[in-house]
């Protein structure tokens, strides 16, 4: 059971839902791993990926590199499950739908068709929803009409039930669970995420949308996704989570995996708008996130789009291994901090097929007492020839915080061309002053600056969560000035 | 209408204007002065600038202003044009004046009301020889200096204030726009006997065609007023310090 506590006036997602859960007792050690594989029912072949990956642990440190700061994470303090009790699909308590409702998040197939024009006769759902509510998926829309395309949307859990063969070869290809700490860790005790297979020949006539929910306090949140476009498919996915304000720090820590073959092309954008902890650095979310997406096929594409508001400590880096030929990588990111946030964020993008292409759009904004690092890698192999990379790093400052700007370039051949641009800006008393003259009030005239800013980015999100992630900024902006 | 009492204007410690007594009311009105004189922190600091610290009074149709924001000063109906206008990124001349009028409650955000401003909008760049897709253009950056002129004056002609204050509208414009800036104020002021047009300029050839109310010698220990003659007669003799 969770507490429920006040309602923090400007994150409006701090909420908790108070429900009847089973929960581990908190501590990590091979038994834990070993029980959560069973509770899940799992094949031998996962467990043993996870043992491994938890074998492996031991023997590794939590990363210390990144330009943030945080208290040591007791990972022995921490519960490694926690799920709402419910029998069946069929039977989610109430108080999570409602949760769901509060935040906008349409469970009902019947609402994701609401505001369609209803003379329409054949609606087309523009939005297939994977709800997960801390360790578990809670519902999957539209799961029937995506099959008509052979299209698989379910829980990684389910995957691993129904499509085991899909997911043995794919799970860790991208990710290796040897990869950094995170993702190790997430290897071992994973709980819940979404499985997204799209078949040879076949544009996902809906966008994907996986909306992930932490709920429960001093519990870690591990999921994993892994998202399949087989030769000449596309997909657009999107991600959103939100988490109640809690004065402890939450950990999420999730692997995300894509794989692209001939000719296909996966979009993934995130709006991330997990707790930030409140004005005084207390609680908020540590969001140790491992992304990672292979152009497998030749002519493939892999694009990152995200915009990040939330937690308190981000270290986030999707990256993308060009290995096809011709394929082409893309990050578009907006990553803003306010009061006590810190956010290591970037790319990377390895360029290894020949006439390979990446384009990054970083823009950084910082308010308050935050710190916003850009890190970014991009290398190109000798074998790369003819390939190109085009940067852009942007920072935009107020108030006492730091923007900080990592690029690291290896270029292995001489026939490739790589661009970098950067600038840094403070938030002008003269811009502020121009806007105001013109009748905007100082939040107005903040608010068009950044929107400003951030427009490259925005224009690359789907329409739907456009409007999301522009209204979602306002709110981000609200006392942020001043 | 413009009124000031003992208006006096610091920046960094420093008396840049002392104790002005200064009424504008509806009509065209010139400002002209020395260099250096503070014309344009005369404007700036009855917008509300916050570089500047200002004591005494000012008021607007009556209401004092002082006390106000710059955003709250716009929406009581004051407007200043900027010799230099910030460039801001990312956002359109045509977004940034719906903006700015939707804030002032000026239009709503229905599409009526967006099409017909699109429509003035573009009506007043053509008028002053700006490029077709003008309004697309990101404000104040893709710009020449004489388009960010054109930009401020058309600002002011969507938004109507009640008062105008234009510092050198004129400078950096070409000959017929200068003719079409001048028929544009004179329209503009004649056309409701409520405006307030206060242009801060030294160019003979528009305060001979805007046939001022008044003119207003800023000097650097007193004021004086005028007719129009006042300004011929500083062609004539200088400003005489």
């Amino acid at each position: 059971m969770t507490e429920y506590r006040e309602l923090d006036n400007k994150y409006t997602a701090g909420f908790s839902t108070q429900v009847e859960s089973e929960d581990f007792e908190p501590g990590l050690n091979a038994d834990v791993v070993k029980r959560l594989s069973a509770l899940k029912n799992e094949p031998g072949w996962v467990t043993e990926f996870r043992l491994n990956a938890f074998e492996h642990l031991q023997k590794i440190k939590e990363p210390d590199w990144a330009n943030v700061d945080y208290a040591p994470i007791d990972y022995q303090a921490l519960s490694y499950y926690s799920a709402p009790k419910f029998r069946n699909k069929e039977d989610i308590p109430q108080e999570i739908l409602d949760t769901f409702d509060k935040l906008g998040v349409p469970l009902h197939e019947r609402d994701a068709l609401l505001g369609v024009e209803e003379q329409d006769t054949k609606i087309i759902p523009t939005v297939a929803v994977d709800a997960v509510f801390d360790s578990v998926s809670i519902a999957t829309t539209f799961q029937d009409e995506l099959q008509k395309h052979g299209i698989i949307f379910c829980s990684i859990s389910e995957a691993i039930q129904d499509h085991p063969e899909l997911v043995k070869e794919y799970l860790g290809s991208v990710v290796p669970s040897k990869d950094n700490y995170f993702a190790c860790l997430n290897s071992a005790v994973f709980t819940d995420g979404t499985f997204c297979y799209i078949p040879p020949g076949v544009k996902c006539p809906m966008e994907l949308n996986t909306y992930f929910r932490i709920n429960a306090r001093n519990t870690g949140q591990f999921e994993r996704t892994l998202i399949i476009a087989d030769a000449d498919s596309y997909v657009s996915y999107l991600e959103g989570c939100t988490a109640p304000a809690y004065d402890e720090n939450t950990l999420h820590a999730a692997v995300v995996e894509l794989v692209a073959h001939d000719r296909a092309e996966i979009k993934y954008s995130t709006v991330q708008n997990w707790y930030p902890g409140d004005e005084n650095g207390v609680g908020g979310v540590l969001n140790f996130v491992t992304k990672r997406g292979i152009c497998k096929g030749e002519s493939s594409k892999i694009s990152w789009t995200q915009v990040e508001t939330g937690s308190a400590v981000t270290w986030k880096y999707p990256s993308c291994i060009l290995r096809g030929d011709n394929s082409v990588g893309e990050f578009y990111s907006v990553a803003v901090t306010k009061g006590k946030q810190q956010a290591d964020t970037g790319t990377k993008m390895f360029h290894v097929g020949k006439n390979t292409k990446s384009t990054i759009i970083s823009k950084g904004i910082s308010f308050g007492d935050s710190s916003n690092t850009y890190r970014g890698m991009v290398r190109i192999n000798s074998g790369a020839s003819n390939s190109r990379n085009f940067t852009q790093c942007d920072s935009l400052m107020l108030d006492n915080s730091r923007a900080i700007t990592i690029p690291v370039i290896s270029q292995l051949n001489d026939n490739s061309i790589v661009e970098h641009e950067a600038t840094t800006g403070k938030l002008s008393e003269e811009a502020m002053y121009y806007l105001q003259s013109r009748g905007l009030d100082e939040e107005n005239a903040v608010n068009c600056v950044v929107n400003g800013f951030c427009k490259d980015v925005f224009q690359k999100l789907p329409l739907e969560f456009a409007a999301e992630a522009n209204k979602l900024l306002s709110v981000t902006l609200e006392g942020a000035v001043g | 209408m413009l009124v000031t009492q003992e208006f006096t204007v610091k920046a960094e410690g420093k008396t840049i204007l002392n104790d002005l007594h200064l009424d504008f009311g509806p009509g065209i009105h010139i400002i002209m002065g020395p260099n250096g004189i503070g014309k344009s922190t005369l404007a700036h600091a009855l917008m509300g600038n916050p570089k500047y610290t200002v004591s005494g009074a000012a008021q607007l149709d009556g209401k004092d202003i002082l006390a106000l924001e710059p955003h709250e000063r716009a929406r009581a109906g004051l407007f200043v044009s900027f010799q230099n206008p910030t460039p801001i990124a990312g956002i359109s001349n045509f977004q940034f004046v719906k903006e700015s009028l939707i804030q002032q409650e000026k239009m709503t955000n229905s599409m009526s009301d967006i099409t017909q401003v699109l429509n003035d909008y573009k009506d007043y760049s053509d008028v002053f020889g700006l490029p077709s897709d003008f309004h697309k253009k990101q404000l104040n950056v893709e710009a020449s200096g004489g388009e960010k002129k054109k930009n401020e004056i058309i600002q002011m002609l969507l938004s109507k204030p009640k008062v105008s204050i234009l510092d050198e509208p004129d400078s950096g414009l070409d000959i017929d726009s200068i003719n079409q800036l001048s028929k544009q104020l004179k329209t503009f002021a004649l056309e409701n006997d409520n405006r307030t047009v206060i242009i801060i300029t030294h160019y003979e050839k528009l305060i001979d065609s805007l046939s001022p109310d008044t003119v207003t010698i800023l000097r650097k220990d007193k004021v004086e007023k005028g007719d129009v003659e006042l300004a011929y007669k500083v062609f004539e003799d200088g400003f005489g310090e």
